[in-house]
């Protein structure tokens, strides 16, 4: 992604002289000496903490000295966990385990979270519960972290994938060349939005942000082994109608 | 990790290293393209892929056995030529002869001619955009004349999986020289001698990154590559890893040797996105070759440098090219970002003093050990010296990439080594650096594209994604795409961003709608100045730009939507509508048998119609029809007649 450096001048806003307040504190933080301040939570009159847990002071330390860990002790939750986790395992399909063996073998020899995530994806198409679980716990992660990548990135996908994937490129080239209309003659002609899996998971449609075939604008490409170039919203028709014909058979 | 304490003296390591890479480049033998020799290169970059560079390389090398010239023809297999438009692309050495565009079902008569004689089979061979003539010779295209490269030297060239390909072209050269004994404290100050700024899209130089990079203490440092190259429509940084991996593995070994030698361990590592599977295997082909040869890994070239790098893929979030939320996706968390009051160079990955730097910058820097930094300095303006690669693409004649020197025009680009628009087709503007850039009109068309000039015109270089757009583009229609590739992308951390450019984006649908008052404008203009100063990171202070550029070089169209309702290029769908020419059509069905919804009705032979209350405005009868009989007019023409504003 590319940058550039902000203006300097004032904008005016209120925000402008709020964000320049927090700056100006911020660097009077830094230039004191570590370990001067003690925290401690806020308690409520009853002795509850108020903290949620919601870790957004983790994440904007400015020197990463905050960190939340989940509290196992904690037993009363206001919901039955275990139920919820039956319930979601329930509504998924059943997974093959054996194909997972090479995934946790790999997180031996040290890959990272989202390396996994990609084999976990590689080896099943999408990314099932339990093998977040599993990898939660080979990783010694809580699951919220693992989920909470998982669903960060966009490739990823927590629900299950058709066995063809039309990935319709949606770069500025493509756009400029129709592919809007392409992505919608798409979907109507598999009668699946963007985004979303036939209910005989036979098509997966969505669109992604550029696959670099400018030259090709509008491009699509099917499971990752074939492009079209030059599509027209005929064409895609066409495309939808060789395919089925294909699955047919 | 131990720090590493080494002697700044020169012990006898500068014979030793030389003899390594010596031998490494007589293993290596002649290059695959030496002057002189019967070969074939053939293109094997993405777009050529795509358009069956497989079937092409199949029949060629069928055609070849068949005639027994197997063993004395080479079929080479290269990385992108560049000229994505014309592809498949092959070119027929010693002679140079180009063919775009060819199909299986041509190779036999070309072998006969052009390989196996020394003819050339005219009809296919490439014609000169403004002439029309016949061009035989690779270098004699404007498109390739035209470029200045020295990024892009070899790719084309060069068998991007085969290092001994790179070694005979005088590949790791650089590396070699570096390690044979020259100072860190003096590789640093070549690099900044060049004036090399980073070509991810800021332009920070690149020799000062290093220097503060290293002066930053800590138990290891990393040197890192950026490989997501998010912006839609940009496709360069991809072309460099898929035909020259090694210029790329080169440039970060002779970074982690300025930054680390005397210093303390380096590790490196290349964050690739996921969405461009080709160049991730070519480089981790590269990898396994260069620490094969000794190249990486413990002990390069007998120097007693160490150095290795690792893969990483990205999983498609834009936001993840901002330095600080692709370190902490290569930690394996959500890409966020976050204040960059402590830069990376001193707390990057892993809190390690970290070295960050664009696939393109690290390209250019064997270049500049080899030829010295004058050399690439007299390259350029006063402030950009060297080369900048574009992708070049949209309804421009030759879409492809180029690499110009920093300064040529915008018109040079687009017009010389572009080819002009298409065949009856007026320029519009020209959109650079993806959404976190502009569009620029036709009027700026001579401003000279460096980093200094674009930035001043509200556009930036960005990381080098040129579309050009023709009269048939919305530029409201244009600014909204942008804004909600922003928006989705938005990682969610600052509210103004996140919220922000939500609220920009329903303004401009609204705009786009016909739906929109002058109030609104007035508000898109304010949210654009809070959006940039509200935001973390550059993601959210540059996604305004597009928005901004359009206001200020194309306000009339936006108030040609506002005001009058009507969209000038025949985009916005609500403002516009398919009707049937009576005069033109012929009646031949083509439209009735092609619309999705059955909206179309008419006997044969004589003139059909729409029905609107049907119509989902999909442009499909339009594209069909050969008569030309289906124009898209405004939804409500006379609403703009007689009407004071």
């Amino acid at each position: 992604m590319a940058r550039r450096g902000r203006s300097a001048e004032p904008r005016g806003s209120a925000l402008y002289e709020v964000i320049k307040g927090v700056d100006f504190e911020r660097r009077e933080l830094l230039e004191k000496p570590a370990g001067v301040g003690l925290f401690d939570l806020v308690r409520e009159p009853d002795g509850s903490y108020r903290c949620y847990a919601c870790t957004l002071c983790e994440r904007t330390c400015p020197v990463d000295c905050i960190e939340i860990d989940y509290c196992p002790e904690h037993e009363e939750l206001p919901f039955d966990v275990e139920a919820e986790k039956a319930a979601i395992a329930a509504a998924q399909p059943e997974v093959d385990r054996s194909r997972f063996d090479a995934v946790i073998a790999r997180i031996r020899e040290g890959s990272g979270l989202i390396e996994a995530l990609h084999a976990t994806q590689e080896a099943y198409g999408w990314l099932p519960r339990k093998a977040l679980e599993d990898i939660a716990a080979e990783m010694h992660l809580p699951f919220s972290r693992v989920y909470g990548v998982a669903s960060f990135y966009t490739q990823f996908r927590l629900e299950p994938v058709g066995r063809h994937v039309i990935s319709v490129c949606m770069g500025t080239a493509c756009h400029v060349a129709g592919a809007p209309l392409v992505a919608e003659a798409f979907s109507q002609a598999l009668e699946v939005p963007v985004g979303g899996t036939s209910d005989d998971l036979a098509f997966t449609l969505q669109t992604v942000n550029c696959i670099g075939a400018c030259a090709l604008a509008p491009a699509v490409r099917l499971d990752d082994s074939e492009t079209f170039g030059r599509v027209t919203p005929d064409e895609a028709r066409r495309i939808v109608r060789r395919l089925r014909k294909r699955e047919e058979d | 990790m131990a720090p590493v304490n080494r002697s700044s003296q020169n012990d006898g390591r500068g014979a030793k290293v030389m003899a390594a890479y010596e031998t490494l480049v007589a293993r290596a033998g002649r290059p695959a393209l030496a002057p002189g020799t019967r070969v074939i290169r053939v293109c094997a970059g993405s777009t050529c892929n795509a358009m069956g560079r497989d079937k092409l390389v199949a029949a060629l090398r069928k055609e070849l056995a068949a005639r027994g010239l197997a063993d004395e023809v080479t079929v080479l297999e290269t990385g992108c030529h560049g000229l994505c438009q014309e592809g498949p692309i092959v070119v027929v050495h010693p002679e140079g002869v180009f063919y775009p565009r060819l199909s299986p079902k041509d190779i036999a008569e070309i072998v006969e001619t052009s390989v196996v004689g020394d003819g050339v089979v005219e009809r296919l061979l490439y014609r000169h955009p403004e002439t029309g003539e016949p061009v035989v010779r690779e270098d004699d295209i404007p498109f390739y004349a035209r470029q200045r490269r020295v990024v892009r030297e070899l790719n084309g060239r060069i068998n991007p999986t085969s290092i001994d390909d790179y070694l005979a072209h005088g590949g790791y050269r650089a590396l070699a020289s570096v390690l044979a004994g020259r100072q860190p404290e003096d590789v640093i100050a070549e690099i900044e001698r060049s004036g090399l700024r980073g070509r991810g899209g800021a332009g920070f130089p690149t020799g000062r990154k290093w220097r503060s990079c290293r002066a930053n203490p800590g138990e290891v440092h990393y040197v890192v590559c950026n490989g997501d190259e998010g912006d839609p429509g940009a496709f360069m940084d991809r072309a460099i890893l898929e035909d020259n991996p090694h210029s790329v593995i080169e440039g970060m070994a002779i970074a982690a040797y300025a930054i680390g030698w005397d210093n303390t361990p380096v590790q490196g590592y290349v964050y690739v996105r996921h969405e461009y599977p080709l160049a991730v295997a070519r480089l981790r082909t590269a990898l396994e070759q260069a620490r094969e040869r000794g190249l990486l890994g413990k002990d390069i070239l007998g120097s007693g440098f160490e150095f290795d790098i690792r893969i990483n893929q990205g999983a498609g979030a834009f936001v993840c090219g901002e330095s600080t939320a692709l370190t902490a996706s290569i930690e394996g968390q959500r890409g966020m970002p976050r204040g960059k009051h402590i830069r990376t160079v001193a707390h990057g990955l892993w809190g390690q003093p970290t070295n960050l730097n664009n696939v393109e910058t690290y390209a250019n820097v064997p270049w500049i050990i080899n030829h010295g930094a004058e050399a690439f300095a007299a390259l350029g303006t006063a402030t950009s010296k060297g080369t900048k690669i574009f992708s070049l693409a949209g309804k421009v004649r030759n879409t492809g990439l180029v690499e110009v020197p920093m300064g040529a025009t915008l018109r040079e680009v687009i017009f010389g080594v572009g080819g002009g628009m298409l065949p009856g087709r007026e320029f519009k503007a020209v959109q650079l650096g993806g959404p976190s850039g502009g569009c620029l009109p036709a009027e700026l068309l001579d401003e000279p594209v460096d980093f200094e000039s674009l930035t001043g015109a509200g556009a930036m270089m960005g990381s080098g994604g040129m579309i050009v757009v023709d009269d048939s583009t919305c530029m409201v229609d244009f600014a909204r795409f942008f804004l909600r590739f922003t928006s989705e992308e938005s990682c969610g951390k600052c509210v103004p961003c996140r919220v922000g450019t939500t609220r920009m984006l329903e303004i401009l649908e609204r705009i786009s709608a016909g739906e929109a008052s002058v109030d609104d404008v007035e508000l898109l203009e304010r949210l654009c100045g809070d959006v940039i100063e509200g935001s973390l990171c550059q993601l959210g202070g540059s996604a305004p730009n597009p928005v901004l550029t359009t206001l200020r070089y194309f306000r009339d169209e936006v108030m040609a939507h506002v005001v009058e309702k009507r969209c000038p290029a025949k985009v916005c769908r609500p403002l516009i509508k398919y009707v049937i020419d009576p005069e033109k059509c012929t009646g031949c069905h083509a439209c009735f048998t092609a619309c999705p919804v059955g909206a179309i009705s008419g006997e044969r032979k004589q003139p059909h119609v729409i029905d609107q209350s049907l119509c989902i405005k999909c442009d499909t009868c339009r594209q069909v029809c050969k008569f030309d009989a289906i124009p898209v007019v405004d939804a409500e023409p006379a609403l703009t007649e007689g009407r004071s504003r």
